[in-house]
């Protein structure tokens, strides 16, 4: 895969991204920042692949740590997020109610 | 497998995009769950490596710490959770590009120099945002700690990681040595950036770090050739770059600032300290009456715009808050919630309080909306919130906090201010808001203060509203006077169910009826008769005058000037000498008028201020109709 590749991956993601999280209301502030821990957790895949390739016994302690420090980002990431915007309710739902 | 890449990468800018709304972010959640599921599950299968144990027992301990983080955290801890989990980000990131070097297959310069990039920002992401997490969690001190040549030690270590990183790039032979300094390094420089940052510079330094968290993932991921890596690293760098914006504009702050650890409170003068020595606030006043002309102005009040700041959340006072405005609601009053950006520790956070104790998120308004609201607002209720609702920030240059944007409360013609004291904000710039004649002061813990109001209020209640049933109840002989008043409000039907009710037990009703109640002579009488009452129970002023003072109850509805005892005692009044119903004389005397206001004479009513009489404001028909309830369900 060429760099120039990832490059231009980074370049569009970030693009992209700056455009859509701009439209998230400050209202939503804070569930954005747990949902954004959660997908920092994608180094997860790297720590995956770099600890299985891992041949020392160091290398391989670290990986794991990476690992588990990146599925605690996911996991906890996700769940709070979830947690949170549950709480968010609409007066017109509660009238049905 | 570059089609299952794609596809991942459209889940989670779907997921994204969903969040826009609250109706939608939930399903956005968990869209960008599924996706990273399936991310991680791919990379299994595709690299062979699914059956390795190893790379279980990782994923399962740290799903485990992960759900036990979720659950186990508070909403008003969740600036600390997130940057906790910054740090876990940046973290790992540097971890996996610590590995690229450690066992390097094949580097070259490009990939040695986002290694270099990976392990410096996720390195600094890490000890920076333990270290926030820390000060957020009152583990280190929430003042800026300041080491002597703290400036020299940034810059220095600012060049020392980028001579590091550049070392890497061109010995990659010594690449295992140096990428472990470069750690050292890093840690090192996240923790003296963000040890000089102050509690109030937190949303900033979080948000920030939220970016960096992305960018060292993004990092790693060029430095592995990993295209999801590097597009969902540059999707959260990207977003906690528009927080850090936000945020910046918000508390009017220049990034620059934060990292060379310029803090509004070190750098502020105590220039305050002069007026807050003048400025004493009498203690003239009780909580009570305190209480109560809040109450007063709440009461009086239509739209009411409420601004919670940090405060409310240190005094966890969310809940009595909540109370305060459903009581407010109930009473038909347009309650709107005005959130300032920086409000809490983070972007959002106090949505996220607000959200918990179930504030529908449509009362929730931001800054421009809000300030749209208050310029025809009635009442501003401030609670635990300063520096963003002080006018300094548009009116003194030479204050820190000039020209950052604030909710306009002074635009409302009555404020109220629930803060534990008068002592300026973080920025330390006195809040003149506090000094307003139309300002009301309610110092204290605002869970007290609230609760201590909510109490109040509903003390007043029921004694407007039962207190009059229970005198009703124990009388004998009950007098009704009727004056144009319950004309207007077309109470007549309820003033009839009320004699029937009296009546019932055994209770003589008479109805007394002055000479100019109504528009015309007789009105009074031909109202009564049409709504079927009997003309037997209606006694003219000088029938009944002279035996008020054997009448248990008088129930005064809609009449005003006939029943004012200026007439006999105030001289210089316009009425003075004309003929009233000296209902005065009767032991108790129930008035259910519209308001206080003085009647058609202009001549203020003294008897609303006798003890024995109990003044009940509103709408006659339905003032009259609740005591009628009350009455049957209480015999």
């Amino acid at each position: 895969m060429s760099e120039l590749y990832l490059i231009a991956a980074f370049a569009a993601a970030g693009l992209l991204g700056y455009k859509l999280i701009s439209e998230v209301p400050s209202l939503l502030h804070t569930p954005l920042m747990s949902g954004m821990n959660a997908l920092s957790g994608i180094t997860v895949l790297g720590a995956l692949v770099s600890t299985a390739a891992a041949a020392a016994a160091g290398s391989k302690a670290l990986g794991f740590a990476a690992i588990v420090l990146a599925v605690i980002n996911v996991v906890a990431g996700f769940l709070v997020t979830h947690r949170m915007l549950k709480m968010f309710k609409s007066e017109h739902k509660e009238g049905l109610k | 497998m570059i089609y299952a890449q794609l596809l991942f990468i459209a889940g989670f800018i779907y997921g994204i995009r969903l969040m826009a709304s609250p109706r939608t972010a939930v399903a956005g959640n968990i869209l960008g769950a599924v996706s990273m599921l399936g991310a991680i599950l791919v990379t299994l299968a595709a690299e062979g490596i699914i059956s390795a144990a190893l790379l279980w027992a990782g994923l399962a301990l740290g799903t485990l710490l992960g759900i036990y983080l979720a659950y186990k955290v508070l909403m008003i801890q969740m600036p600390q959770m997130v940057a906790l989990l910054n740090g876990f980000g940046g973290g790992a990131s540097a971890l996996v590009a610590l590995l690229a070097v450690l066992d390097p297959a094949a580097l070259n310069p490009f990939t040695s120099l986002t290694t270099g990039l990976a392990i410096t920002v996720g390195g600094v992401t890490l000890s920076g945002s333990l270290v926030a997490a820390a000060k957020l969690h009152g583990l280190l001190p929430q003042r800026p700690v300041h080491y002597r040549c703290h400036n020299q030690l940034t810059w220095l270590s600012i060049a020392a990681l980028a001579a590091g990183t550049l070392f890497l790039v061109f010995f990659p032979a010594f690449s295992g040595s140096a990428a472990l300094a470069l750690t050292a390094l890093a840690l090192f420089f996240g923790y003296i950036f963000t040890i000089r940052v102050g509690g109030a510079d937190m949303p900033i330094t979080i948000s920030l770090l939220n970016s960096f968290s992305g960018v060292a993932g993004a990092a790693a991921g060029f430095a592995l050739h990993n295209t999801l890596l590097v597009t969902v690293g540059a999707v959260v760098g990207a977003s906690g770059l528009i927080l850090t914006q936000i945020m910046c504009r918000a508390m009017n702050r220049s990034l620059m600032q934060i990292l060379l650890g310029r803090t509004t409170v070190a750098g502020q003068k105590p220039q305050p300290e002069l007026r807050t020595a003048v400025k004493e606030y009498p203690p003239a006043e009780t909580p009570g009456e305190k209480n109560r002309e809040c109450i007063q102005a709440l009461r009086r009040a239509e739209k009411i715009v409420i601004i919670p700041g940090y405060g409310l959340a240190l005094a966890q006072a969310q809940r009595e808050l909540k109370q305060l405005a459903d009581l407010l609601s109930r009473r038909g009053k347009e309650v709107r919630y005005g959130i300032h950006p920086v409000a809490g520790r983070m972007p959002g956070h106090l949505n996220v309080l607000l959200a918990e104790v179930d504030v529908p998120y449509e009362q929730l308004y931001e800054l421009e909306e809000i300030n749209e609201f208050l310029e025809t607002a009635d009442l501003a209720l401030i609670i635990g919130a300063n520096d963003v609702v002080n006018p300094a920030a548009m009116e003194a240059e030479d204050t820190p906090i000039y020209g950052m944007p604030i909710i306009r409360a002074d635009l409302a013609p009555k404020i109220v201010i629930c803060n534990f004291d008068t002592k300026p904000g973080y920025a330390g710039v006195e809040n003149r808001l506090y000094d307003l004649e139309k300002t009301l002061l309610l110092l204290g813990d605002a869970q007290d203060t609230l609760s201590g109001l909510l109490t109040a209020w509903e003390e007043k209640e029921p004694r407007r509203e039962n207190r009059p049933a229970e005198i009703l109840a124990q009388a004998r002989r009950v007098v009704i006077v009727p004056g144009y008043g319950m004309a207007l409000a077309q109470a007549q039907g309820e003033v009839k169910r009320l004699i029937e009710t009296l009546q019932k037990r055994g209770v003589i009703v008479q109805i007394a009826v002055h000479p100019v109640a109504g528009r015309m002579p007789g009105h009074m009488n031909v109202l009564m008769a049409e709504a079927d009452i009997p003309y037997d129970l209606m006694f003219e002023m000088d029938q009944i005058n002279d035996e008020f003072k054997d009448v248990d109850v008088v129930v005064v509805v809609g009449a005003n000037d006939v029943i004012n005892p200026a007439a006999v005692t105030e001289k210089d009044t316009p009425i003075y000498g004309m003929p009233i119903l000296h209902v005065d004389q009767a032991r108790h005397v129930l008035i259910f008028n519209l308001d206080r206001a003085p009647g058609y004479s202009g001549v203020p009513n003294t008897l609303y201020d006798a003890e024995h009489c109990l003044f009940v404001p509103g709408d006659a028909a339905g003032t009259v109709s609740a005591l009628a309830q009350s009455l049957q369900a209480s015999s």
